[in-house]
């Protein structure tokens, strides 16, 4: 047991994997020596060494495309990607070749790879340093999408990715790296990909968010109980392939279902889980489906950068709108 | 909730128009359904014109001065609850309405919506009303644009968890909701007599089909009972057809289907549409189209039990009449006691539009009828 | 001129020398050169691999004929080529990986493939890239150049795990523009990957003409840039290609990293069945180029140095065709996969919802 920030529980499901199975390597640029920028990697190199952990030359593209072939043989590589708007240029290997592999030899070769990356905006970062785009990722079938929103779950889901046979994408959120410390049994539990999450019980609304801002949807949650709503919080986590079964029934549970994410709106991965709602559960729903997100701009730099994010705020007014449903 | 153009009603005399004297409300006023509108001034007198609804005055369309025509436009008035379809007894759909006129087109804030559409209901209010049997047209929504919330469904179907209440029916909650109706409104009267049927009753006779011609014959000899009555524009319309309405007794409730057109059928073509008619009520089988209509209604309780009865009247018809049991009694005929067999009528009528000398003519027509052996 | 200028022209000049050998062993007229390698002289050896090359052109017809009839899906021909798939091959040992485009049927065959889970992959069924013979060797790849990533991850896997084996990556003239295949090469050679990049020139991208990709004299000195060497050989001499791959071959085992080899051919067909080259080049100048083709090339040489008779060549077309017309017949007769099989290797173990519908296609 530890008290972590979730970048130190990245780092510490990363050296128990490299712990446990020889076939594990840690690969990206600057995850070597530097420890990565945002030092998820710290220390491993010194431990591990550079055949375990080890610099790439600067290709998100290659780095993505060597993991497939590594994967195929057998080994079982971490890949990170130093931000998430340089990981575009991974979606050629992702789409093409990691999420088809299994499937286009009839389970003759597979791909268990992990591709990591910081995700998210919120952190005054620079250009392109601020992206989300899970949706587009969760859109590829064969392909597991994974965001965690507290150390504990990110050090259990990163050791079950790892360990998982079928490519995985893990997007960590950079707002959360160093947010809040929590305590982290440090036993080597993994925690299962295919469940949500409930943060908070409640009876009234439903809030179904992932990343970061989930904890500002427990921060609206806390507000709103003061006013006598009491909010459901549910941290999706897994995106693909998404726990319906938990998100169902917590709308049917309460009427109302209120969606949180930082992508944009348009065909955000809150449409997919609005979707769902309206076809497997519409007959609970008292109050008209909600989704709390930034509008379809490219997200401002930081001086404008809060205006684009949801707020506490943001979430309070939508779960009051659909207060007022009876 | 529809905005509805309220013309300047038919003020019956042969009036054809009247001048605005004063407006009692403004825009924006809240009416209740009968509250006076606005005072006119026909040639004969000074008249109070009541809201026919209740709901909010949206726009006075004429001047304090001005002369305008019946059926000119009066006021517009935006209702709460869709206009009253005047429903038969026991209808459990509702007949067709006498549709609200179309509003302008300023009423619609939508202009891709009609003025009229499908009830807007959530989710869990449909499932809810589904559930519990209830008609969604009957609920007042409270959400926005009048959208019908789970709790204005729950509200309805609260009483129906008390312990040792039993919920009425669809068809059950109609009959209530018709009979106060009437029962506010109607001034009812009625008058009785038995009729000598002697001459042809057997266990064979078919007295609903006789029943029926009487009707008939009564309409033709006093028209005063088949007639609607309008009491706001104090106007009656008398029918040339007999459309008789047939009160049904059925598991499910009462039913009038409307027997069209009395006086064009022969006696096989009575039975037959009265058999197409009793099977389908009992059958919950019947369409609004058999539903509508009625001029004038007809009871044969006689099988079921009883002589004689005060029934009720629905507006806008003035008349039901009612047969009970034919009784075997005695009677002092010519040549003493003699054993007759007389079927009992009672003929309740709305004293606001029938007087007792056309009640008295019309049921004398009927027995007169009744009284022929064949 | 100053010292200084002369000096900075020396040292301009020193930074600046590379060159790229170009490798030839048997001529089109069949005559073999004496610094030929030592297996060029056997007999057996020759013939194997002029069974392999006539083998791999006798699939090659039976395919696209199966696809005029409308049994197979669109089909890439290696008509010409034979020779750089075979040399590929043969070179190569059976624990060493193939990571191939979509023309090395020949290759793979060799190795183990079978005609019919060829015919299954390009007749649309995924059951054709489970192959049989070589477990590791990957499927056909169809994003062009994107293959050349995967052939330094498993080599990288190779040198981890201390084993002498190689990753042989095979890709086209069109290949060589991508990102991909720089990268790739980039990285497999700053890390020694035992990778050999084999590209078959066989001048056209589609309708894109050589001299239209690339402003590069040659594809092979692109491995300059890498930092490992190239170089080009004549991708007609099956010779010369197998030489240049052992070549390879021994330098990734031995711990010195990757090579480039640049094959030169000639597309005789179509870019594949659903292309019609005659939009876009002369008949004239493709007849040109079938007296360079490898087959005939080795048989010359066969017939006149090792006395290849025609009794032998009948027996072994004969035995060919027989094998090719037992492919395709096996082929046709192949049942389809279960409709539910489409669902069926999406992930290790499907997810919830993928089982409800997969549920849904079987109780169909």
């Amino acid at each position: 047991m530890a008290e972590l920030t979730l970048v130190e529980a990245v780092r510490t499901a990363l050296s128990k994997a490299l712990e446990e199975d020889p076939a594990v390597l840690v690969l990206g640029e600057d995850v070597g020596i530097d420890g990565g920028v945002f030092r998820a990697t710290d220390g491993l190199w010194q431990h591990f060494g550079s055949a375990r952990v080890r610099d790439t030359p600067l290709s998100e593209g290659a780095i993505a495309g060597i993991s497939v072939g590594l994967a195929a043989q057998g080994m079982k590589p971490v890949a990170e990607i130093q931000f998430q708007g340089f990981i575009h240029a991974t979606l050629d290997q992702m789409a093409n070749h990691a999420a088809r592999l299994r499937n286009r030899t009839r389970g003759r070769l597979t791909c268990p790879m992990v591709l990591r990356a910081p995700y998210g905006g919120g952190v005054h970062a620079p250009e392109h340093h601020s992206e989300s785009i899970e949706a587009i990722f969760a859109h590829i079938p064969g392909l597991r999408v994974v965001i965690p929103s507290s150390p504990a779950r990110a050090y259990g889901l990163l050791l079950s990715a790892i360990r998982d046979p079928d490519p995985v994408l893990f997007f960590e959120p950079k707002r959360l790296y160093r947010a809040f410390k929590e305590d982290v049994t440090l036993d080597g539990t993994g925690l299962p990909l295919d469940k949500a999450f409930i943060l908070r019980e409640g009876r009234d609304v439903s809030v179904i968010s992932w990343g970061a801002v989930t904890r500002d949807c427990l921060e609206a949650a806390d507000v709103m109980a003061e006013e006598g709503v009491d909010a459901e919080v549910i941290d999706v986590a897994t995106l693909k392939p998404y726990d319906a079964a938990t998100l169902l029934a917590s709308v049917r549970k309460t009427g109302r279902c209120v969606i949180v994410h930082e992508a944009p709106r348009t065909a955000g991965f809150g449409a997919e889980i609005a979707a769902r709602v309206a076809e497997e559960a519409l007959e609970a729903l008292v109050a008209p489906l909600r989704r709390v997100t930034p509008p379809d701009i490219v997200p401002p730099l930081p001086r404008q950068e809060q205006l684009y994010l949801p707020s506490k705020d943001d979430i309070c007014t939508a779960l009051r709108e659909v207060m007022t449903w009876r | 909730m529809a905005v509805i153009r309220f013309d300047l009603p038919d003020l019956g005399e042969g009036l054809t128009e009247a001048e605005i004297v004063e407006w009692h409300v403004s825009p924006g006023d809240r009416v209740v359904s009968g509250q006076p509108l606005v005072s006119v001034e026909t040639d004969k007198a000074v008249v109070e014109i009541p809201s026919p609804y209740s709901g909010t005055v949206k726009a006075l369309n004429a001047e304090p001065g001005q002369q305008i025509a019946v059926g000119a436009p009066l006021v517009d008035l935006e209702t709460d609850q869709r206009a009253d379809q005047g429903q038969i007894v026991g209808d459990l759909g509702g007949s067709e309405a006498e549709a609200p006129e179309k509003a302008e087109g300023k009423a619609e804030e939508h202009p891709a919506l009609p003025v009229t559409g499908p009830v807007r209901a959530v989710p869990a209010a449909r499932a809810l009303a589904r559930e519990k049997g209830i008609d969604l047209e009957t609920v007042a929504g409270t959400g926005p644009d009048g959208t019908i919330t789970r709790a204005d469904v729950e509200a309805l179907a609260g009483a129906e968890n008390r312990a040792g209440w039993e919920p009425f029916s669809a068809s059950r909650k109609a009959m209530a909701r018709n009979m106060a109706e009437a029962g506010a409104q109607v001034v009812p009267a009625t008058v009785q007599d038995l009729a000598d049927v002697s001459s042809w009753i057997d266990g064979q006779a078919d007295v609903l089909v006789r029943l029926v011609r009487a009707m008939g014959a009564a309409a033709s000899a006093e028209p005063a009972l088949n007639a609607w009555f309008d009491p706001g524009a104090m106007s009656r319309m008398t029918h040339e057809m007999v459309n008789l309405g047939i009160a049904v007794d059925t598991q499910t409730g009462l039913y009038v289907p409307v027997l069209q057109d009395v006086g064009s059928l022969g006696p096989e073509q009575v039975r037959a549409e009265l058999d197409r008619l009793i099977a389908a009520a009992r059958t919950q089988r019947l369409g609004r189209q058999d539903q509508l209509g009625a001029t004038v209604s007809l009871s044969d309780f006689g099988p079921l039990g009883g002589t004689f009865a005060s029934l009720v009247v629905r507006p806008p018809q003035v008349a039901i009449l009612g047969a009970g049991r034919v009784s075997e009694r005695v009677a002092w005929g010519k040549n003493g006691a003699e054993q007759r067999r007389y079927l009992p009528l009672s003929l309740t009528f709305d004293h606001r539009a029938v007087t007792g000398g056309e009640a008295a003519r019309f049921l004398n027509a009927v027995l007169h009828d009744l009284e022929q052996p064949g | 001129m100053t010292d200084m200028a002369k000096d900075r022209m020396q040292a301009a000049a020193r930074a600046a020398e590379f060159t790229i050998s170009f490798t030839r062993y048997l001529s089109a007229d069949g005559t073999l050169a004496g610094a030929a390698p030592d297996f060029a002289s056997d007999r057996t050896e020759l013939v194997r691999l002029y069974d392999g090359m006539l083998r791999t052109r006798a699939f090659d017809t039976e395919a696209i004929a199966l696809q005029r009839t409308g049994r197979l899906g669109t089909y890439a021909s290696s008509l010409g080529q034979e020779a750089v798939a075979i040399g590929i091959a043969s070179a190569m040992r059976a624990d060493d990986v193939l990571v191939p485009s979509f023309r090395e049927h020949g290759a793979q065959i060799w190795r183990g493939v079978r005609m019919e889970e060829l015919l299954l992959y390009w007749g649309g069924d995924e059951r054709g890239s489970d192959f049989s013979g070589p477990r590791e060797d990957f499927p056909v790849c169809v994003p062009v150049g994107t293959q050349y990533c995967h052939g330094v991850g498993i080599g990288l896997a190779f040198s981890l795990r201390q084993e002498d084996r190689c990753a042989v990556v095979v890709g086209g003239d069109g290949s060589t523009s991508r990102g991909d295949f720089h990268e790739a090469m980039n990285m497999a050679g700053v890390w020694k990957v035992p990778a050999v990049f084999v590209v078959n020139n066989n001048q056209w991208a589609i309708s894109v003409p050589r001299a239209a990709q690339t402003a590069a004299k040659t594809l092979a000195q692109k491995a300059i840039g890498a930092g490992i060497p190239g170089e080009q050989v004549d991708g007609c001499d099956v010779i010369a290609v197998r030489d240049a791959v052992e070549r390879a071959l021994q330098r990734g085992r031995s711990g010195e990293g990757a090579t480039l080899i640049e094959c030169l051919t000639y597309r005789l067909s179509d870019h594949t069945t659903s292309d019609d080259a005659t939009r876009y080049r002369e008949d004239a100048e493709v007849s040109s180029h079938w007296p360079e083709e490898p087959i005939a090339r080795l048989r010359t040489h066969l017939t006149a140095a090792h006395g290849w008779s025609r009794d032998e060549e009948e027996a072994l077309r004969k035995e060919i065709s027989e094998a090719v017309r037992g492919a395709s017949e096996s082929y046709l007769q192949i049942a389809p996969q279960p409709a539910t099989a489409i669902f069926d290797y999406t992930y290790a173990e499907l997810p919830a919802d993928l089982k409800a519908a997969r549920q849904v296609l079987a109780d169909r």
